[in-house]
């Protein structure tokens, strides 16, 4: 099995609840170490303007190129749900492998501390959450319902299996799990 | 933490259910994680939808602010110069021991009409909220002068009492789903949270098909998930465009006439006024033009589409209302309505700004019982006046308190300020004119401030009292004007350092003073009290230990609350509680106070410091200075979760910074008389050119020179009221540079 999340971009107000949440649960600082990110998209013109956000956890790639990338084999993809998790004590930390992990990854997944040598840590799905029948802290955070997690093929069965979003590249190499729902460019007022 | 150390023993956790006490615009279920005594971690409602009441960013990080370092712990008093915010540790018994001396000196110098007590929203609670608190110890020690006026919503206060003779002018959020046309007029739910699920609730409601226009001056977030439309809009003109919107159906014959003869008194003489048969002056898209800066067309088709479309929700809300003339921008709003005959229909808005409905509205709160104030013995009956005149004869305007300590009865206010004392309440940051408030602070005699940190405001006291968290207490809580739920805090960890609650401080310097009578109950009788006597609560909630244990009661409703849904059903039977008994679009008490700028009828009023004043010469750029979404005004300032998804940033357009030089990311300089602000400026197309937005609340910090690093829009904005009261916080004119 394999999970995954699905955004709905025409929900997404960038609130960062989720990223907030995501930190509370999961007890990171503040500062670059980031296991949640929404990203900003402004285009066009006054008055002609077009804003979009989009979340960026880790999105559980079918095929991690983290994996292969981590010198030590820190990185695994667990067998039955799909979740990419990292073990820290593998790993050799941002100074001595320069961080290959976040140069694999197209969404630059892996974070690190602000500290020289801090070990990598990323998004793991709230494994202890999704351990215990509970979705992601994110999804549950989310004010306009913006987000689901949950089976991938139950998520596609729900939601489609769109894989496009506005600043989003669905990168055929890692597949990422996610579906999306797209806010498409208005052409004119 | 890596995946091998992120499980947790829930058997070791112990889940509080509880709210915030936040002045906020939602209430929200909390579960706190509470492990070894300490809050862990923050969870939200776990109630099945639809009845689930989401939390917001804020609240997601409440526990950064619990555990803050820089949370105050003890009982401080001053040691450097005043505002110089150096401190030293003293015990609960000096404190008290100081602050009731220096009440009885201040007292007996001068009289109690010397005190000043400042409350404001910081703790929303029924038991330990300072304010009431310490007017209940004051009144008995004497008495105490004090501000009238809420900074936030005085202006749509004062019109629905006007128009309605009511606060109670909204709708359950849900009924926002059978709305085929919402007008989002300066309102971005999205930040300023009206209501937990609001945002969510027109979000469906677009998704059902409701078309969505939001007119602002910023492309706000709110606008960037739901409009359709964005009309943008010179901040402090809303009132034009709708006196035109009115013109227009008018003159097309769109109008409800036979709701407006049914229901209202004074349609004539607004449309008079609307068609220039009073003034001369017809008040056509093309003038509204001139002054709005939305192109006349696009007013027309607003207006048909919006007479047109039934049912038609035309949501107003605070913010243009805090502005100079703020009052006409909602009063013209609830004309519209009843032009559309939407008032009291599902679907449909009676507008006014508060969005108030009758099930949990913090109004109707339980509290601590008030003492008459022997200070304001023999002053105007103010019960339901329109006069604000009267209601300034022994209080002072919160905008103007600053200036009343400044000037005094010399300066035409009721008292000469000596010592004040300040709970709930970060006013030097959060009211008009930051710098001419420090000024005020300075002179004081002697200042008493009751905070969790040395806030702005708090680094002028000569005490520090250190008070507890809503983590660290038992109360009632509510979900400010947008129920329809009860909701409770409850204790979940032991008090930080030596804090204590309001309540208990008041308690403390009670006996103290010798004053034995102050408090009779237990916290647990008191709450009880409330919940029981309350004619709300005790109708409502049946099972207390349910209610506190789940911290939350929920009332279901079995149709949507519309407000005046009765008197538009049954006007003789259900009368509105005006003079006439109806909708008063022409108001003859307003009349009778014979003031040119607050007119019986609404009417746009070209004002000070708007783009007409010459001013505008010297300060070209209006400013903004909306509700923050990543604090509660200027609470939570301090967590470093919320600092980091949003940075303090000026919103300015392009074609205001290019000229200037200013690129994105810049250090800019925002100035004029009043003070000079240093922000990074944010360069964004969701902003009209002419106009700079600083979100409020962050912590004003003011360097050797004066300029004020900390980036508060306050340092900048006019300690100024409109003559139905509200603040005039978005009427300011300011220049920018780069710094």
């Amino acid at each position: 099995m394999q999970i995954g999340f699905y955004f709905d971009q025409t929900r997404c107000t960038g609130c960062s609840a989720c990223a907030v949440a995501c930190k509370d649960w999961h007890d990171l600082p503040a500062g670059p170490e980031n296991w949640m990110r929404v990203q900003y998209t402004e285009k066009g013109k006054f008055p002609n303007v077009f804003v979009s956000y989009l979340v960026v956890p880790c999105y559980q790639c079918l095929d991690p190129t983290c994996i292969p990338a981590c010198p030590t084999r820190a990185i695994s993809k667990r067998d039955e749900d799909g979740i990419v998790v990292v073990d820290g004590r593998a790993c050799l930390g941002n100074k001595e492998c320069d961080v290959k992990c976040l140069k694999a990854c197209p969404y630059n997944a892996p974070q690190f501390g602000p500290e020289l040598g801090a070990k990598m840590s990323k998004c793991n799905f709230c494994l202890d959450r999704w351990s215990d029948n509970k979705l992601p802290v994110c999804v549950e955070a989310c004010p306009t319902r913006a987000l689901d997690g949950g089976p991938l093929d139950e998520l596609k069965a729900k939601y489609g299996d769109i894989r496009a979003a506005e600043g989003f590249a669905y990168s055929n190499r890692t597949k990422p799990a996610i579906v999306l729902k797209l806010k498409r460019p208005k052409t004119t007022r | 933490m890596s995946f091998e150390n992120s499980s947790m023993t829930i058997g070791e956790t112990r889940i509080i259910r509880t709210t915030s006490a936040f002045d906020c615009g939602g209430r929200c279920p909390l579960r706190l994680h509470v492990k070894d005594g300490r809050i862990i971690r923050v969870e939200g409602d776990d109630a099945q939808e639809p009845e689930q009441l989401r939390a917001c960013l804020r609240c997601r990080a409440y526990r950064q602010e619990i555990y803050h370092p820089d949370r105050l712990k003890y009982p401080m008093k001053r040691v450097g110069s005043k505002g110089e915010g150096k401190f030293e540790r003293i015990s609960w018994d000096e404190a008290l021991e100081t602050i009731a001396g220096e009440l009885k000196r201040v007292k007996g110098t001068y009289g109690n009409h010397s005190i000043l007590l400042i409350g404001g929203g910081g703790y929303l609670g029924a038991l330990h909220e300072g304010e009431r608190a310490l007017a209940r110890l004051l009144s008995m020690f004497g008495g105490y002068t004090t501000n009238y006026g809420n900074v936030s919503s005085e202006g749509a206060v004062w019109a629905v009492m006007t128009q309605y003779g009511s606060v109670m002018v909204g709708h359950s959020r849900e009924d926002l789903l059978n709305s085929k046309l919402i007008i989002m007029w300066g309102w971005d739910p999205a930040r300023m949270i009206s209501g937990t699920n609001t945002l969510y609730h027109l979000i469906r409601a677009k998704e059902a098909g409701a078309r969505i226009i939001c007119i602002d001056p910023r492309y706000h977030d709110s606008a960037v998930v739901l409009a359709d439309q964005w009309i943008p809009i010179r901040p402090g003109t809303d009132t034009a465009m709708m006196v035109s919107m009115a013109y227009v159906m008018i003159k097309e014959g769109l109008h409800d006439q036979k709701f407006l003869d049914k229901y209202t008194v004074g349609f004539d003489k607004f449309r008079d006024y609307v068609l220039g048969v009073e003034d001369g002056v017809e008040k056509t898209p093309a003038w509204a033009e001139a002054i709005t800066g939305v192109p006349a067309l696009t007013i027309e088709r607003l207006a048909r589409e919006y007479a047109t479309t039934k049912p038609a929700a035309l949501m107003d809300c605070q913010g243009p209302a805090r502005s100079a003339m703020g009052e006409q921008y909602n009063r013209c709003a609830m004309t519209l309505t009843a032009m559309t005959g939407n008032v009291g229909r599902r679907g449909g808005s009676a507008a006014g700004g508060l969005m108030g409905i009758p099930i949990g509205h913090m109004f109707r709160s339980s509290a601590i019982p008030g003492i008459r104030n022997p200070v304001e013995a023999g002053a105007p009956s103010v019960r339901g006046t329109l006069d604000l005149r009267l209601r300034l004869v022994r209080r002072v305007h919160t905008n103007r308190i600053f200036d009343a300590i400044l000037k005094g009865k010399a300066g035409g206010y009721p008292a000469d300020i000596k010592l004040a004392w300040c709970a709930c309440g970060n006013p030097l940051n959060q009211f008009g004119n930051t710098n001419k408030g420090a000024q005020a602070l300075r002179s004081l005699e002697f200042f008493i401030v009751s905070e969790l940190f040395v806030t702005p405001t708090a680094r002028f006291a000569d005490i520090l009292l250190p008070v507890t968290s809503a983590a660290e207490r038992n109360d009632l809580t509510r979900p400010w004007p947008s129920g329809p739920y009860f909701t409770c805090v409850n204790k979940a960890i032991e008090p930080l350092g030596e804090c204590k609650s309001d309540f208990d401080i008041a308690c403390d310097l009670a006996e103290k003073l010798g004053f034995k009578d102050y408090n009779t109950l237990s916290e647990e009788e008191w709450l009880k009290s409330f919940v029981l006597n309350n004619p709300e609560t005790s109708q409502h909630i049946k099972d207390y230990d349910k209610f506190r244990r789940e911290g939350v009661h929920r009332v279901k409703l079995a149709e949507p609350i519309v407000a005046f849904k009765e008197q538009i059903e049954d006007l003789e039977k259900n009368p509105f509680t005006t003079p006439s008994g109806k909708i008063e679009i022409f108001s003859q008490r307003v009349a009778d106070l014979k003031d040119p700028l607050c007119p019986p009828i609404p009417k746009y009023v070209s004002t000070w410091e708007d783009r007409n004043d010459p001013l505008i010469e010297k300060y070209p750029l209006q400013l903004l200075s909306p509700h923050p979404k990543n604090r509660v005004h200027s609470h939570l300032y301090k967590a470093d979760w919320l600092r980091e998804v949003e940075p303090h940033r000026a919103w300015i357009n392009p074609v205001d910074a290019e000229p200037r030089g200013i690129k994105d990311g810049d250090e800019i300089y925002v100035f004029n008389d009043r003070g000079k602000l240093a922000i990074r400026a944010w360069l964004t197309e969701r902003i009209m050119p002419g106009v700079i937005c600083i979100f409020e609340g962050a912590w004003y910090n003011p360097d050797k020179e004066g300029i004020d690093r900390g980036g508060c829009a306050n340092v900048l904005t006019n300690d100024a009221y409109s003559p139905g009261g509200a603040s005039a916080l978005n009427t300011a004119l300011v220049q920018v540079s780069k710094a």
